[in-house]
C-alpha cells in the first residue's frame, strides 16, 4: 500500500510524540516533588514548580496542533479515536504535572515542621508507584499495548490502600506529638498522590478505548474496591 | 406492477400535519437515529452482475430500509453505481448486462418475468450525477413523467408539489415556461429531482448527484435529502466519504477484489450504522479505505 | 537588503526572458498559404458566378421575368424555364414524400433501436458506400425497375411514355438520396445526448416515448437540414434523368392537367440546360444556358435559406 496522507501521519506522529515527552516530564515531577518532599528541600520544590512551564507549554502546542488537524484533516475511524484520546491524555498529564507542583508547594509550606519518618516512607512509597505508574501507562500508549493498559488499576490498589490509612494514621500521630500542622498537609499530599493516580489509570482506560474502539471504567469514583 | 393496477400517481406526504400543532419537544441529537424496526423496502441476495465476460459485481447481499438514505460508498470501479442501477433495472439498457441473484422490492422479485421495467420506473425514480433536463420548459420537465403514466389530476398542483418538495418552488414560480437550461447548475440538478418525485415513487436513487456542484449547492442537495427522507426512501451512490458521513443513515462499503482470473470485481465488504462505519468499522478494509490508507 | 536586491535581480531576469518575439517563417508561410487556399476557391467560385451572370444578364435585361414564366421553344427570344421548373420541383415534391418518411424511419431503427452488433454496422456500412454510388448507376435503376413499376401500375402516362414521368425519376432520384437523408438523419439522432434517453427511460418512459418527446424534437434541426441537402442534391441531378428518360428538346405539356403532367413527358431544369448549351444557336448558349443556371442557383439558394431559417426556428437555445 502506498502512503497516503503523509501529512496527516506525520502530525500524529507529533502529536504523540509530545505527549510522550509531556509523560515522562511528568513522571518526573511526582518522582522530584516526593524527593524534595522527604528531603525537606525547598529549592528542589522550586525546581519542580518552575518545571511546571515547560509542560504547560507542551500542553498548549499540542492543544492548537490537535485543533488544526482536527479541521484539516477530517478524522474519522481509529483516527478519530485516536484523536480523541490524545485530547483526554494531554489533559490528564498536564494534571498529573500540576498535581506534582501541589505537592511541591506544600513542601516549601511546610519548612521547619517536624515531621513522621513512618508517614514519611509511605508518602515516598505512594511516590514511587504513581511515578512509575504514568511512565507505565505512557509505554503501553506509545506501543498500544492493551494487556499492560489493563494492569494499570492494579497497580493503583496501593496507591489508594494507603491514602485511606493516612488519615487515620495522621490522627493518631496528633494525639501523641505536635505534628498536627504538619500531618494535615501530610494527608493533602497523599491525597494528591492518589489523584495523580486516578489520572494515570483514566490515561490507561483511553488507551484501552483506543485499541478496542469500547470505552470502559476501570475504576468508578462511587465503587471502592 | 404485475398484477398491481395502475393507479393515478399521487404524491406521497401530501396529508402530512399541520407542523405547528406539534407540541415541543427537548431533543438529543439534530439528525434522528434510524429506527432499528424500519421495515426493508429492497432485500438483495447474492446479487451479482455480468457484462459479458466480465464480472462486475459479485455476491451482494444487503437490505435497504423505508425512510432512511443508505449510502454506497468505495473506490472507482467496485461497482456501486452498477448496483445502483440493478434497482430501476436501469442495467436492463446495456446488451451484454446479465444479472443473477435476488432482487425484492416490496416482496416482489425485481426481476421476475411479468415485471415491467417501464413500470419499475415509475415507483423507483433515478437522479443522475450530471444534471439533465430535458431540453424543455421547467414545467414540462415537471410535468412529463406523470403524463405518459397517465395522470388525469391538475397537473398544475402536481408540478407546483413536486418543485416545491424540491426546494426550487420559490425560485422558479414565475418562470416555468422558461427554458430549464437557463437554470444554475445546482437548480437543474433540484429540478431533476422534482422530475423524478412527480411520478410519485417511493424510492429514490440518487447516483452521485452533487459531484458536478459546487459546495454551496452540494449542501443544498443534502439539506433537500433529510427533508426528502420522510416521504421516500433514498439510496445515494457517493464518491465524497465526508458526504456519506453527513447525509446517510446506513452505509454500505464495496471494494474491488482481483480474483484468480486478474479481474477487478466488486463486492460488499460492510453494511452498517454510519455512525458506526465511520467511528469503529468492523472490517480493516473498511478502516483503511476511510481513513485514506487505502492506497 | 540581500532580498531586495534578490528580488530586483529576479524581476530583470523574468523581463528578460519575457521579452522578445519569437519570429517563426514557417508559422508565417503556413498562415499565408493557407490564406491562398482559401483566395484561390474564393476567386474560382466567384469567377464562375460573374461568368453565369454576365451571360443571364441581357435575358433578365430584355425580358425580366417572362424568361420563367415561358415554356420551353425553338425560339432564343421566346424560350423560358417554366415547364422545367415545374417538371424540377414535382420531382422534387415526390423526392420529399418518398425519402424523408423512408429515411428517417431507417435512421431511427437504425440509432435507437437496432442492436449494436456486426449485423447492423455491416448495414451501416453498405448505406455509406451507396451513398457514393454514381449517379447514372440509379438512373439505370430507376430505367430496369421504377419505370417499368409505374406503368404497370398504371400510371404510365397517357402517350408514349411508359412509365417515363415524373413519378418514375421522383422515386428513382428518391433512391439516390436515401442514404444522404439515412446518414444525415443518423448523425442528428447520434447528436441528442444520451443523458437525454437516459433521463426518459428513468421516469417510466418506453423506448418509443422517449423517442417521439425527446429525441426526435432534439434532433429535429438536424434531420431537417439533412433533407433539405437531399433535396438540393436530387434537384440538380441531371444524368439518372438522361438515363429514364426525359425531354431534352422541345415539348408542350400544353392544356394538360395535373395527372398528365404526373404521368406524362417532363424535363427538368439541369437538363434543359444541358440542352440548351449544347444547340448551334449561341443565344441558347451563351445567355439562356446561363440563365437557366442563375434559376437554378436561385432555387437552391433559396431551399437553403429556408432550410437555415427553419433551423432556426426549431432549434430554440434551450
Amino acid at each position: 500500500m502506498t502512503e497516503l496522507r503523509p501529512h496527516f501521519h506525520e502530525e500524529l506522529a507529533q502529536l504523540e510524540s509530545d505527549l510522550v515527552l509531556m509523560g515522562e516530564q511528568a513522571s518526573q515531577m511526582i518522582a522530584d516533588a516526593l524527593g524534595a518532599l522527604v528531603r525537606s528541600d525547598a529549592e528542589a520544590a522550586r525546581a519542580v514548580i518552575d518545571h511546571d512551564d515547560v509542560v504547560d507549554d507542551l500542553y498548549l502546542a499540542v492543544h492548537e496542533r490537535w485543533l488544526a488537524t482536527m479541521a484539516l484533516q477530517t478524522p474519522v475511524a481509529i483516527d478519530l479515536r485516536l484523536m480523541s484520546v490524545i485530547l483526554h491524555v494531554n489533559s490528564h498529564l498536564e494534571r498529573i504535572a500540576d498535581l506534582a507542583v501541589t505537592i511541591a508547594k506544600i513542601t516549601e509550606l511546610s519548612q521547619g515542621l517536624p515531621h513522621d519518618p513512618t508517614v514519611m516512607s509511605h508518602l515516598q512509597e505512594m511516590g514511587d508507584i504513581v511515578s512509575t505508574m504514568v511512565r507505565t501507562v505512557m509505554e503501553a500508549f506509545t506501543n498500544r499495548d492493551l494487556d499492560t493498559a489493563l494492569s494499570l488499576p492494579e497497580m493503583d490498589r496501593p496507591v489508594n490502600r494507603l491514602n485511606r490509612k493516612m488519615v487515620r494514621k495522621v490522627v493518631k500521630l496528633a494525639e501523641e506529638t505536635d505534628l498536627l500542622e504538619w500531618g494535615v498537609r501530610m494527608t493533602v499530599v497523599s491525597r494528591t498522590l492518589e489523584r495523580a493516580g486516578d489520572n494515570a489509570v483514566d490515561i490507561a482506560e483511553q488507551t484501552a478505548f483506543l485499541l478496542t474502539g469500547e470505552f470502559r471504567e476501570f475504576t468508578d469514583a462511587s465503587h471502592h474496591d | 406492477m404485475g398484477n398491481q393496477v395502475a393507479e393515478a400517481p399521487r404524491l406521497a406526504g401530501s396529508d402530512a400535519t399541520d407542523v405547528a400543532s406539534v407540541p415541543m419537544t427537548v431533543t438529543v441529537s439534530d439528525r434522528s437515529e434510524p429506527v432499528a424496526d424500519n421495515p426493508a423496502i429492497f432485500e438483495v441476495d447474492r446479487l451479482n452482475v455480468h457484462y459479458g465476460d466480465f464480472h462486475a459485481v459479485k455476491d451482494v447481499s444487503l437490505g435497504i430500509r423505508k425512510n432512511e438514505i443508505t449510502a454506497l460508498i468505495g473506490p472507482s470501479g467496485c461497482g456501486k453505481s452498477t448496483v445502483l442501477r440493478c434497482f430501476n433495472r436501469m442495467n436492463d439498457l446495456i446488451e451484454i448486462a446479465r444479472v443473477s441473484g435476488s432482487i425484492q422490492y416490496h416482496g416482489v422479485d425485481l426481476y421476475g418475468p411479468e415485471v415491467d421495467p417501464v413500470q419499475v420506473r415509475r415507483h423507483i425514480g433515478m437522479v443522475f450525477q450530471k444534471p439533465n433536463p430535458f431540453p424543455k420548459s421547467i414545467y414540462d420537465n415537471v410535468a412529463f413523467g406523470p403524463k405518459i403514466a397517465g395522470f388525469e389530476g391538475s397537473m398544475d398542483d402536481l408540478v407546483e408539489e413536486a418543485l416545491t418538495k424540491a426546494a426550487l418552488w420559490d425560485e422558479v414560480k414565475d418562470k416555468l415556461e422558461g427554458s430549464a437550461y437557463a437554470l444554475s447548475g445546482g437548480q437543474q440538478q433540484r429540478l431533476c429531482i422534482a422530475r423524478a418525485i412527480a411520478t410519485s415513487p417511493d424510492v429514490v436513487l440518487m447516483d452521485e448527484p452533487a459531484s458536478a456542484l459546487d459546495p454551496i449547492a452540494t449542501l443544498r442537495i443534502e439539506d433537500l435529502m433529510q427533508g426528502l427522507k420522510e416521504d421516500y426512501s433514498i439510496v445515494i451512490v457517493t464518491h465524497n466519504m465526508q458526504q456519506a458521513a453527513r447525509v446517510s443513515d446506513r452505509t454500505a462499503f464495496f471494494t474491488v477484489d482481483m480474483e484468480q482470473t486478474g479481474q477487478r470485481t466488486g463486492v460488499l465488504v460492510e453494511f452498517d450504522e454510519t455512525s458506526k462505519i465511520f467511528t469503529n468499522p468492523g472490517e480493516k478494509r473498511t478502516e483503511d479505505y476511510i481513513t485514506g490508507r487505502f492506497g | 537588503m540581500a532580498t531586495r536586491t534578490e528580488a530586483v535581480n529576479t524581476a530583470a531576469i523574468v523581463r528578460q526572458s519575457l521579452q522578445g518575439r519569437r519570429f517563426s517563417l514557417g508559422g508565417v508561410a503556413f498562415e499565408a498559404g493557407l490564406l491562398l487556399m482559401l483566395l484561390v476557391s474564393l476567386a474560382i467560385l466567384v469567377t464562375l458566378l460573374a461568368d453565369i451572370i454576365t451571360g443571364a444578364l441581357p435575358v433578365f435585361r430584355d425580358r425580366g421575368l417572362d424568361f420563367v414564366t415561358s415554356g420551353i421553344t425553338l425560339d432564343s427570344a421566346t424560350a423560358g424555364v417554366w415547364t422545367a421548373l415545374l417538371g424540377s420541383v414535382g420531382i422534387s415534391v415526390i423526392v420529399a414524400i418518398v425519402a424523408f418518411p423512408l429515411g428517417l424511419g431507417a435512421a431511427v431503427y437504425l440509432e435507437e433501436y437496432a442492436p449494436d452488433n456486426a449485423f447492423t454496422r455491416f448495414i451501416q456500412t453498405n448505406i455509406r458506400n451507396l451513398a457514393g454510388v454514381p449517379s447514372i448507376v440509379y438512373g439505370l435503376l430507376g430505367l430496369a425497375v421504377f419505370v417499368r413499376m409505374v406503368d404497370l401500375i398504371g400510371l404510365g402516362g397517357s402517350d408514349s411514355t411508359g412509365g417515363r414521368n415524373i413519378i418514375a425519376a421522383g422515386i428513382t432520384l428518391a433512391v439516390l438520396v436515401l442514404p444522404i437523408v439515412i446518414i444525415t438523419a443518423s448523425e442528428a439522432l447520434r447528436a441528442v445526448p444520451d443523458t437525454i434517453r437516459e433521463a426518459g427511460l428513468g421516469v417510466g418512459a418506453t423506448r418509443w416515448e422517449v423517442v417521439r418527446h425527446h429525441v426526435l424534437p432534439s434532433a429535429a434541426p438536424g434531420v431537417l437540414t439533412g433533407t433539405v441537402l437531399a433535396l438540393a442534391r436530387a434537384f440538380g441531378e441531371t444524368a439518372p434523368l438522361l438515363v429514364i428518360g426525359v425531354a431534352t428538346g422541345f415539348f408542350s405539356a400544353g392544356s394538360a392537367g395535373v395527372f398528365d403532367r404526373l404521368t406524362g413527358t417532363y424535363t427538368a431544369l439541369p437538363v434543359v440546360v444541358l440542352s440548351w448549351s449544347r444547340q448551334a444557336d449561341p443565344a441558347f448558349k451563351e445567355n439562356l444556358a446561363p440563365a437557366a443556371i442563375l434559376v437554378l442557383l436561385v432555387v437552391l439558394f433559396a431551399a437553403n435559406t429556408a432550410a437555415v431559417i427553419l433551423r432556426n426556428k426549431y432549434d430554440r437555445k434551450w
